[in-house]
């Protein structure tokens, strides 16, 4: 196999028929970037039907073609049709690179194609670079719990494969080119051979209090949390900030809150106006979740790496500290009250 | 009866691994190690279906000598064989050479209908594994299974929890299924099961005990990423740290610092 055989970058535009997951217009934008690098051409696949206006605005990421499928067994998200169209595009046209958005059905499908065309697979690089020694992809990524950055790559294989968390990479359109290539395939894909098929989708209720995405302030509690007893304070102070809580894995992990409420990169990606975090030690995982205008940190911890992160930092116990600013901003509102 | 496999694996504490500042190496030695904990809540999984359905479950784990520790964990809360596959060409696998050996070592004990994994680890973080191993099996796959609904006539009926909901699916046998913890928290053995554990037989396989194994794939030789490269992250500048006392002074200067963004 020669590696120079490989052309060119693509991008899975996941969809629901309606609108393309903003994951995948991010994925466009930042490797329209690494397409300019590499001199790569960069594709975006499209798998059934998507409104026009949704292919414009992935036309306005920059890319340089798309390539449509159109056929049997796309009509709702199914592992085997997905996976089968990937492998077949891929030995037809035999791209350098496939990158997939790391949804939950993204990062389902993506390593079952990269076993199908025996390649490599990476997930949840934060970065990517191009080597132009080795032609090869630099996926950069927390490894080790966070505490250190790995440099992954595929050296031999090919087509790279690559999912990415949603909120990595920044949607940031430079403007659709001339001339854009359009390629349409029909790859079928027979209903019954589909092994696992959908049956149902029932929405989940909508709780405000879950939604924390663009919340204006969050309370984030770390693992310095002692148990689910000392939490309530800080939905005390939540609710006296007009915020909403949220928490790291470890408190995931430890069943003390729902996973909806973890920040971070295999979490919730935030963008906040002001965010506390009480206990939290700063893993880089963590923190890449993280776009606030105003970051405050306490932690007991003098080295903890939160404190590199903040913009203002308390060190103490994150209990005393909450209990004495609810106590301050209590006081606050009872002066403004009366006056 | 359902033939049940349950793949785990042993990690180390991933808060007490360092990385050497001189070599750039990790510093694993003395490190505790512990079984991936989501593991766990793929074998209670397996345990509930067998309860349901009826079954046997086989417990494979693929690592050092003393990954044998992870499986009578996991024998003591309810497996019924275990499988070691443990050698040195195995060693400095990624995802796609280690689902090679997994399947070839699983294939020895025959065909199995259910397939339970963890949805990730928590030392290499992939979460690729599972789908790879169910496309070397030749399997469906259900992945981050919320609930199992019904097994029956070479079905299983599950819940998916996506993004923004759940979606039931239906898939044929043999099935690979990655679980969330929310309806398969783990359980404690009991004493009995506990004792019992430390004496129990398991299969180990080296390289030369898995029929038909290509050496080419399996190891560093099959795999198909690397990790040149770790350094430290790079941290920005550290912020300003309130220091005036006092928790409470602190709190109180804080405060004033919020009213004067503008965030209060």
């Amino acid at each position: 196999m020669q590696k120079s055989d490989y052309r060119n970058m693509w991008v899975y535009i996941e969809h629901d028929g309606k609108t393309a997951a903003p994951v995948a217009l991010e994925l466009c934008c930042e490797l329209r970037r690494l397409c300019d690098t590499t001199g790569d051409r960069l594709y975006a696949v499209i798998l059934g039907e998507l409104p026009a206006s949704e292919t414009d605005r992935i036309r306005e990421c920059g890319i340089d073609g798309i390539i449509q499928v159109r056929g049997t067994g796309y009509e709702y998200f199914n592992t085997d049709a997905y996976a089968n169209a990937f492998t077949v595009l891929s030995r037809k046209y035999n791209p350098s690179a496939i990158f997939v958005g790391g949804s939950i059905n993204g990062r389902d499908f993506a390593p079952r194609f990269a076993v199908q065309l025996n390649t490599g697979c990476t997930s949840d690089a934060m970065q990517l670079e191009y080597d132009p020694e080795t032609g090869d992809i630099q996926f950069i990524e927390p490894a080790v719990g966070g505490k250190i950055m790995a440099v992954i790559t595929v050296p031999e294989l090919r087509p790279q494969v690559g999912t990415i968390r949603p909120g990595t990479f920044r949607y940031a359109p430079t403007g659709a080119k001339p001339e854009i290539e359009l390629i349409e395939e029909e790859i079928s894909f027979d209903p019954d051979a589909i092994r696992c098929r959908h049956i149902d989708f029932i929405p989940d209720e909508m709780d405000p209090e879950m939604d924390i995405a663009n919340a204006d302030c969050i309370v984030c509690v770390g693992n310095g949390l002692k148990d689910s007893e000392h939490l309530e304070r800080y939905r005390k102070l939540a609710k006296l900030l007009g915020g909403k809580i949220g928490c790291t894995r470890p408190l995931f992990d430890r069943g003390i809150l729902p996973y909806k409420l973890q920040i971070g990169q295999s979490g919730v990606m935030v963008k906040t106006k002001l965010y506390l975090s009480f206990g939290v030690s700063g893993a880089v995982n963590h923190t890449a979740g993280i776009d606030a205008d105003l970051f405050i940190a306490v932690d007991k911890n003098p080295d903890a790496q939160i404190f590199n992160y903040c913009d203002y930092g308390i060190v103490g116990d994150m209990d005393e500290v909450c209990d004495e600013m609810i106590e301050l901003l209590k006081a606050r509102e009872a002066q403004r009250a009366s006056i | 009866m359902l033939k049940i496999l349950v793949c785990v694996k042993q990690i180390p504490d991933v808060d007490l691994v360092k990385m050497d500042p001189e070599t750039g190496n990790l510093v694993r030695a003395g490190v505790p190690t512990l079984t991936n904990p989501l593991d766990l809540n793929a074998l209670e999984a397996a345990v509930q279906v067998k309860e349901r359905y009826g079954g046997e479950i086989t417990l494979i784990t693929m690592g050092p000598p003393m990954a044998e520790s992870t499986l009578r964990e996991c024998l003591a809360v309810g497996g019924d064989e275990a499988i070691l596959i443990t050698g040195r060409p195995f060693g400095g696998a990624d995802t796609l050479s280690t689902s090679y050996t997994i399947v070839k070592a699983a294939d020895m004990k025959g065909k199995f209908d259910l397939i339970f994994c963890g949805k990730e680890t928590l030392d290499g973080a992939t979460g690729q594994m599972a789908s790879q191993l169910a496309e070397r099996f030749d399997a469906s796959q259900i992945s981050f299974c919320y609930s199992i609904d019904d097994i029956s006539d070479g079905k299983i009926r599950a819940t998916r929890a996506l993004e923004t909901g759940k979606e039931i699916v239906e898939a044929t046998l043999p099935c690979l299924l990655t679980v969330e913890k929310d309806n398969f928290y783990g359980r404690l053995p009991n004493l009995k099961a506990y004792l019992d554990s430390k004496t129990r037989e398991i299969t180990t396989y080296t390289e030369n005990d898995i029929d038909g194994l290509d050496l080419n794939l399996i190891g560093v030789p099959g795999s198909g990423t690397i990790v040149p490269k770790i350094y430290p992250p790079e941290l920005p500048e550290p912020g300003q740290i309130i220091h005036t006392g006092s928790p409470r002074s602190d709190a109180g200067r804080l405060i004033e610092i919020l009213a004067e963004k503008g965030s209060i």
